[in-house]
């Protein structure tokens, strides 16, 4: 060994030196600062909103001083009373609580058993045309969930809800309530909807699971059906629960179904419920509800995070093995073929279908040559309540779906850009809690659910705040809440993707001589682009798609093409109302493919192999 | 070419163990260093400070005259301007940019006049062998061009210092062979220094000038590769290096060794446990009834299995319940289950006290 002589005298000033050096060490970058930058920028946008937003549910509004018998802005449980425990809170809580649990139960089981069924048919047995159905059968969960509501709307609706006949009621056939709409129907729908979810993750679980663990079971003299009891179903049970809480709480934020189908007959979910309070401008008690949707939200992310945790220790990577041959279907290939297509027609063609002769059709229904027509797309002059020319000529339509592009696509790019910056920091900063922090508050709009989230924006943009004008009723507080709506998706597509390009390409143009801003400019971001290109469009995708936010802070007299599309609705005209969410359903899938293209993979990859 | 000095170097990441723990070592100009130990040791830490992408929690780094790191009085001077360079262990090669691109990029931010440049990157491409893949992506490329790329892109800039992060560890052996070559080729003839962080110890022994072995984050011992092995500070360095390893024997009074051991238990105090390791190539193997010298330390045993190894045979032998190899250069002629009587001379005896540390045994006539 070799001893060295140099050492450094003066203790007392060598401390300060110290913390100097690691202030260099850490400041060396721009990095750190660039993180406290994103911070404070999503502390605004994300965290005080939702703040902002609770704490108008526990002070008394100005507009509901008499009704409260409290002075405005003073702190009270009356929003809480109100809505837990007042004679309203049955109709303002309890029944929609109830109502959103039934229907999630339903759509759950129903989603878990078809899907678990198709999966299962895609993934462990010889039917035919797998691949393909694979590819086919997720094609529902690029679709907004209500396109399927308007389907089933054209079909089944009767008088209760008014306008326009529905296809039955045109060859005669009287629909019940309970058919046309309410809590069957929705259930039935969700189950649609989210089966390809299942199917998704449910399939990558038995595609991964080693036959290997199968086989020694059967060598040990176990049953088909022993395996699938005490072997099969015990180890997907993390992909089943996480499944299920994901599902439940996706159809707690879910608005457009319900309000579709709910309304006319007054059954409220808990998003409905939430949108009427502040239809009604009860922003008080709109806070509380949004709270409440927020805290299960949150409590079942918080149980699916936990169980999939727990559920490490069920990790089976399979091995050479694992190829599995494959159930084969003998003489129930058939049975399994036909259950497969059922499921393809319900979940895609049919409702797709349906909406396009809809679209075609002057009296709903009517299967007569002379009932046809282009004019709801082309045409002028048209004798509808809604508009008089064609949906591909009307201004009104261009309108919509120009302010659909640029908002979304505004947000969109920002929403990357801001997620790409996020990873950057989170993944480089040496300051841990910044990390941390940032990775946090960005997730946090994901445990909101999207309504509850447009109640935060409308409760702090509503009014000015500071330097900054009032933003309801213009288009940039639909820019500010998609895009922070879509943070948690873009940062985590940021944070993966610097993991996955690691430092040292980095560090090899750094020892070259390479300062920051070129490393960045020359090394990072062109080994990036794929990632930040994919960044931009799911969120794209996404808002283009989206409902819920942006039908309670869309101004009135400008809209997006899926607030429009509710309009029609409204109006009873359905024609412009189904075509136009054909139009939202081709750029959806437009856009799904294309990121698939991106990304040279394939969302349904490797189930159906 | 600069001399690096790393004096009381300390690293830690907010453990209870520091990661590097008083790191003292200077290496020399033209050294060809191979910082080395298993995995966790710290030897990596230990590079990524000299390259400045990693800075110590104290004490100070120099190369020649300039102070690179100096945590007590606070100099820094960041990685990009320290103008090293450094190679990894998984090369680190851009995807997006060709080969050519790769190699040019240091000479391109150094402002290098176009022809110049032109010139510099078709010489270190001609001497790497990779001119014909100078349009080729890095994807295209197998692990040892990427390997030669990742060379070439540091070579460019003629570094005066050149860190390598255990470069060869993802070779398949016969191109790890050719590359061993390459890095010795490379030492001679751009007289650099170099410093090689790996955990083979046959790299360290073929390719270094000097090696320091490193365990936990401590400088276990510093030479030239010979010294390291003939003799090493510890028992840590004496087992780490060698295969088949070197034979450990703890010592008590009588038994194992009897000759030499009676002797030096008299010496190092009999009711001490001290502990001799002898390389399985200093073991002689003969007959039980042939003649022996009494200065040799010897045992009888027996022989447990041979195991041919091609060029020569392990001759792996139980005595009292402990496993002795011994390695024969010509074939055994003993078989499995025979008595045999294991020897060897004194000056290749390694002993080590209860701490571990060696024991130097040739100031001591009575053992040699």
């Amino acid at each position: 060994m070799q001893p060295m002589a140099r050492t450094f005298s003066g203790e007392s000033t060598g401390r300060s030196f110290a913390r100097n050096y690691r202030l260099r060490a850490a400041m060396q970058e721009p990095t750190t600062v660039i993180g406290i930058a994103l911070l404070l920028l999503f502390g605004y946008l994300i965290a005080v909103p939702i703040i902002s937003m609770l704490l108008d549910g526990a002070i008394i509004q100005q507009a509901d001083q008499r009704i409260a018998r409290q002075p405005g802005g003073s702190w009270s449980w009356y929003y809480i009373w109100r809505v837990f425990a007042s004679p309203v809170s049955a109709k303002l809580l309890w029944m929609p609580l109830a109502n959103t649990l039934v229907i999630s139960a339903g759509a759950i089981t129903g989603a878990l058993l078809l899907g678990g069924a198709l999966a299962w048919l895609i993934t462990r047995t010889d039917l035919k045309g797998r691949r393909w159905f694979a590819a086919v059968l997720i094609v529902p969960y690029m679709l907004p969930a209500w396109t399927f509501a308007l389907a089933w709307n054209t079909i089944f609706r009767n008088r209760t809800g008014g306008g326009q006949k529905g296809w039955l009621e045109t060859i005669g056939i009287v629909t019940p309530d309970w058919i046309a709409y309410g809590k069957l129907p929705i259930i039935l729908i969700f189950t649609l909807h989210f089966t390809p979810f299942v199917i998704l993750l449910l399939g990558g679980a038995l595609q991964r699971f080693d036959s290997q663990l199968e086989d020694s079971a059967r060598m040990l003299g176990a049953s088909r059906f022993t395996v699938l009891r005490r072997i099969l179903i015990p180890l997907m049970t993390p992909a089943l629960v996480s499944a299920a809480t994901l599902i439940f709480a996706k159809i707690l934020g879910e608005f457009g179904v319900a309000y579709v189908l709910g309304m006319p007959v007054n059954m409220d979910v808990l998003a409905t419920s939430l949108y009427r309070s502040i239809a009604s401008r009860g922003a008080g008690t709109a806070a509380v509800l949004a709270g409440l949707i927020l805290l299960i939200g949150a409590v079942s992310l918080l149980i699916d995070y936990r169980l999939l945790r727990e559920a490490r220790r069920f990790v089976t990577v399979g091995g050479k093995g694992a190829m599995d041959r494959g159930v084969k279907l003998g003489r129930y290939q058939p049975a399994a073929l036909g259950f497969v297509v059922a499921a393809v027609l319900a979940g895609v063609f049919i409702p797709i279908g349906v909406l396009f002769l809809s679209t075609l059709m002057r009296v709903p229904g009517l299967f007569e040559l002379s009932n046809f027509t282009f004019d709801f797309w082309v045409g002028s002059n048209l004798a509808t309540v809604g508009l008089e020319v064609g949906i591909l000529r009307s201004p009104l339509v261009w309108a919509a779906a120009w302010n659909s592009f640029w908002i979304c696509g505004v947000a969109a790019v920002m929403a990357g850009l801001l997620g790409a910056m996020t990873g950057y920091v989170a993944v480089r900063t040496p300051l841990r809690p910044l990390a941390v922090a940032l990775r946090q508050i960005t997730f946090l709009p994901y445990l909101v659910p999207g309504i509850a989230f447009a109640v935060a924006y409308l409760a702090l943009f509503a009014e000015p705040l500071g330097p900054i004008p009032a933003l309801y009723g213009t288009p940039f507080i639909l820019v500010l809440a998609y895009m922070a709506d879509q943070m948690p998706f873009a940062s985590r597509a940021g944070v993966s993707s610097m993991l996955q390009l690691g430092t040292e390409p980095e560090e090899a143009a750094r020892s070259l001589g390479a300062r920051w801003w070129r490393r960045i400019v020359y090394v990072v971001l062109p080994i990036q682009r794929q990632a930040l290109a994919t960044g931009v469009l799911i969120p794209f995708i996404s808002a283009i798609k989206s409902l819920s936010l942006v039908i309670i802070l869309a101004a009135p007299g400008s809209d997006v093409l899926t607030t429009l599309a509710i309009h029609m609705l409204e109006f009873g005209y359905t024609q412009a109302s189904n075509g136009i969410v054909l139009i939202i359903c081709a750029i959806a899938f437009a856009g799904t493919w294309s990121v698939q293209k991106l990304l040279k993979t394939d969302l349904a990859q490797g189930l159906g192999k | 070419m600069p001399e690096i000095v790393l004096s009381n170097i300390q690293k830690n990441y907010g453990n209870a163990r520091n990661a590097v723990d008083d790191l003292n070592l200077r290496i020399g100009d033209g050294d060809f260093l191979c910082v080395l130990g298993p995995s966790g040791c710290g030897k990596t830490t230990t590079l990524r400070m000299i390259a400045g992408l990693e800075h110590p929690t104290a004490g100070a780094i120099t190369v020649g005259e300039t102070v690179m790191d100096c945590v007590e009085s606070g100099v820094l001077v960041p990685a990009e301007k320290r103008e090293m360079g450094l190679v990894f262990q998984n090369y680190a090669l851009w995807p997006h940019l060709s080969v050519e691109k790769n190699v040019a990029f240091g000479l391109e931010l150094r402002g290098v006049p176009k022809a110049e440049r032109k010139a510099q990157i078709d010489r270190v491409m001609q001497t790497m062998g990779i001119a014909q893949y100078r349009d080729r992506y890095p994807s295209q490329l197998s692990g040892g061009q990427q390997q030669r790329v990742a060379l070439a892109r540091m070579l460019a800039v003629n570094p005066a210092v050149m860190l390598l992060d255990e470069p060869l560890s993802n070779l398949d052996s016969r191109l790890r062979l050719e590359m061993r070559a390459e890095l010795k080729r490379i030492h001679d003839a751009f007289r650099s220094t170099i410093v090689f962080v790996t955990h083979d110890q046959w790299e360290a022994m073929t390719l270094a000038t000097r090696i320091a072995v490193m365990l936990d984050g401590k400088l276990q011992q510093v030479g030239t590769p010979t010294e390291i092995y003939d003799r090493p500070a510890n028992r840590f360095v004496a087992e780490f290096l060698g295969n088949p390893p070197i034979n450990m024997i703890e010592l008590s009074s009588g038994g194992l060794l009897s000759d030499g051991s009676a002797r030096f238990l008299e010496m190092y105090g009999a009711n001490r446990t001290a502990t001799v390791g002898i390389r399985p190539e200093s073991i002689t193997l003969s007959a039980k009834e042939e003649p022996r010298d009494p200065r040799d330390w010897s045992t009888e045993a027996q022989v447990f299995a041979i195991l041919p190894t091609g060029g020569s045979w392990i001759v792996e032998c139980v005595c009292d319940g402990t496993h002795l190899f011994a390695v024969s250069s010509s074939p055994p002629k003993v078989r499995a289950g025979e008595a045999v009587t294991l020897s060897a001379r004194p000056p290749t005896v390694h002993a080590f006290g209860e701490d571990g540390v060696r024991i130097d045994l040739e100031g001591q006539p009575a053992f040699l």
